[in-house]
């Protein structure tokens, strides 16, 4: 074994240590974490198919978690069924209302784990220089936390007998291939992902202001701070100050028309 | 990069195997298998109700309708949601439960702008604190004195003075509501730090505490947004929340560069993501969804 200096000591035990305190969570995100959701969900869905009228009889008694959404209206022309979720479904098969934000949500879900996976691939080709291997590692635990937010914005749709949006943003997609197109380097790569991500989160902060039952905002608000540490993180490794606002702003939030469905 | 589906897209590539201690793993796996739950177990609830939601969408026939007294309804369900809210590990849960938050928010004489005070009272109660935190640990040499780390100093005095922006925040909140503003701290919150203080003889030390306290805010905003009714105190919530949850993103990764014996790579100084570890860049985000199992209780800071 070849004899080592202090200075490669303290690294590989950083490392060491670091990776220990990070590579089990990616395993439990893969392994437990999401599985383990998604058959909750099943799970859940099953048990209401079989006792639909029961279930609903019962919300309907209990009062306040059904039927508290506010009937928003659809596109023009088409009528609108409200829901629990304060999602609707018009006659024409469009999503409004919450569903109509987790539609938009999981296209900018998928446009980022488009972007971080397209990123990586460019990374590996080396068309990126050097890349540091934490830069890789955020990458690729980002991504796979914004495919998770896909999974869970599109198990609402789903179970609403509607396709899971598969789709990135419409809008937002060719800004970001112009904007990829010139990325050369690192710095360029984390620059856009900031972008996305700040994207991300101040959307899904409007949009607690904006859906109507309170599932919607709960898992809106349960996403949002991961995409700010998202950032946090991107603006430290990019010699930033991490955390540049007291209060998050909203400017930068997507409209619902962006996604249309 | 184009318009695309998420079917088309390639297998990730994989990394090389990493060498891990087996034993540390098993702890840590342990660890964050709880923090994991815990944040999991707070999303899934929700989804279920979206699920829910969903499947009775699928079978609507139109019939229904708003509610007639829709802002009442709202109240009390998001009050159900802070019974439900539950306390996890670390120093925060020694502060306790107690059975304050069930009283308060079961009552059904509380209006909805009530219960809207007494969260944000309680919000108020916690930025105090915190700014609190933050003075004292500036006086300690190894964080705001000259020999201290720059970049820890520089954080703990800007975290303060966004701290003291979120108390200013939600005091207004509360009077535009009517209510009293709060400028006392947690008094539960307040017992932890006060006997945690004697121990904050390292930078290890004040960054664990900093990082209960940031945590515990930022879940508490996460409940506390799906339990107001006033879109107002919703508003200021939901802005505040995730700067706390990135005070703790910065935190946890300072700590594991401390705990890795890597102080030096505390900076922000240009390059220096190329001397970073690769763990360096996913240990500030633990969780794809954020938990709220140490939300604080909504009546702990407020004013009776």
């Amino acid at each position: 074994m070849k004899r080592r200096n202090r200075t490669t000591d303290t690294m590989a035990i950083s490392e060491h240590e670091l990776l220990a305190m990070t590579d089990d969570l990616d395993q439990l995100h893969r392994d437990v974490g999401m599985p383990a959701m998604n058959r909750a969900v099943e799970e859940w869905t099953d048990r209401l198919r079989l006792s639909r009228r029961g279930f609903l009889i019962g919300a309907g008694a209990v009062g306040a978690g059904a039927l508290l959404a506010a009937c928003s209206s659809g596109s023009s022309g088409s009528s609108t069924t409200t829901t629990s979720s304060g999602g609707t479904t018009s006659t024409s098969g469009a999503l409004t209302g919450d569903l109509a934000v987790a539609a938009l949500a999981a296209s900018l879900e998928n446009l980022a784990v488009a972007a971080y996976q397209d990123g990586l691939a460019a990374a590996t080709a080396g068309k990126l220089g050097t890349v540091p291997p934490a830069v890789a590692t955020f990458a690729t635990t980002a991504k796979s936390q914004h495919a998770q937010h896909a999974a869970a914005w599109n198990s609402a749709i789903t179970a609403a007998g509607h396709p899971a949006v598969t789709v990135t943003d419409p809008v937002l997609t060719p800004v970001v291939d112009q904007m990829f197109a010139k990325v050369t380097d690192v710095a360029g790569l984390a620059t856009l992902a900031l972008t996305l991500e700040n994207t991300a989160a101040q959307t899904y902060q409007a949009a607690i202001s904006e859906v109507t039952a309170n599932s919607s905002v709960k898992v809106a608000a349960s996403i949002q701070p991961v995409e700010m540490q998202h950032a946090a993180i991107l603006y430290f490794v990019t010699g930033q100050y991490p955390v540049p606002n007291a209060f998050n702003p909203t400017n930068l939030a997507r409209p619902g028309s962006d996604y249309s469905g | 990069m184009r318009l695309r589906t998420t079917g088309q897209r390639p297998e990730p590539t994989e990394g090389p195997p990493t060498d891990v201690d087996p034993t540390a793993m098993g702890l840590l796996m342990e660890e964050s298998q709880d923090l994991h739950h815990d944040a999991m177990v707070t999303t899934r609830g929700a989804l279920d109700d979206m699920v829910g939601a969903g499947l009775e969408a699928r079978g609507a026939t139109g019939t229904a309708g708003v509610d007639p007294d829709e802002s009442r309804l709202v109240a009390e369900s998001r009050s159900r949601t802070l019974r439900g809210a539950a306390f996890g590990g670390g120093l925060l849960a020694a502060a306790g439960i107690g059975g304050a938050l069930a009283a308060v928010a079961s009552s059904p004489a509380f209006a909805s702008s009530s219960t809207d005070v007494q969260i944000l009272q309680t919000a108020a109660s916690i930025e105090v604190l915190a700014v609190a935190a933050y003075k004292t640990a500036l006086t300690l040499p190894f964080i705001g004195g000259s020999g201290a780390n720059p970049v820890i100093t520089t954080f703990a005095t800007m975290t303060m003075q966004q701290h003291q922006q979120h108390e200013q925040a939600f005091n207004a909140a509360i009077t535009q509501l009517g209510g009293k503003a709060q400028t006392d701290p947690d008094p539960a919150l307040l017992k932890v730090v006060q006997a945690a203080t004697p121990g904050l003889t390292t930078p290890t030390a004040v960054v664990a505490l900093a990082l209960e306290l940031e945590e515990g805010a930022a879940e508490t905003y996460v409940a506390d947004v799906a339990a107001l009714s006033d879109a107002n105190a919703v508003k200021v919530t939901a802005s505040i929340m995730g700067v706390e949850a990135q005070h703790a993103s910065v935190l946890l990764a300072v700590q594991a560069l401390l705990a890795a014996n890597a102080p030096q790579l505390i900076t922000l100084a240009p390059g220096n993501v190329a001397n970073l570890p690769a763990a360096a860049g996913s240990v500030g985000f633990p969780n794809a969804f954020y938990p709220t199992a140490n939300a604080r209780p909504a009546s702990e800071g407020a004013l009776s």
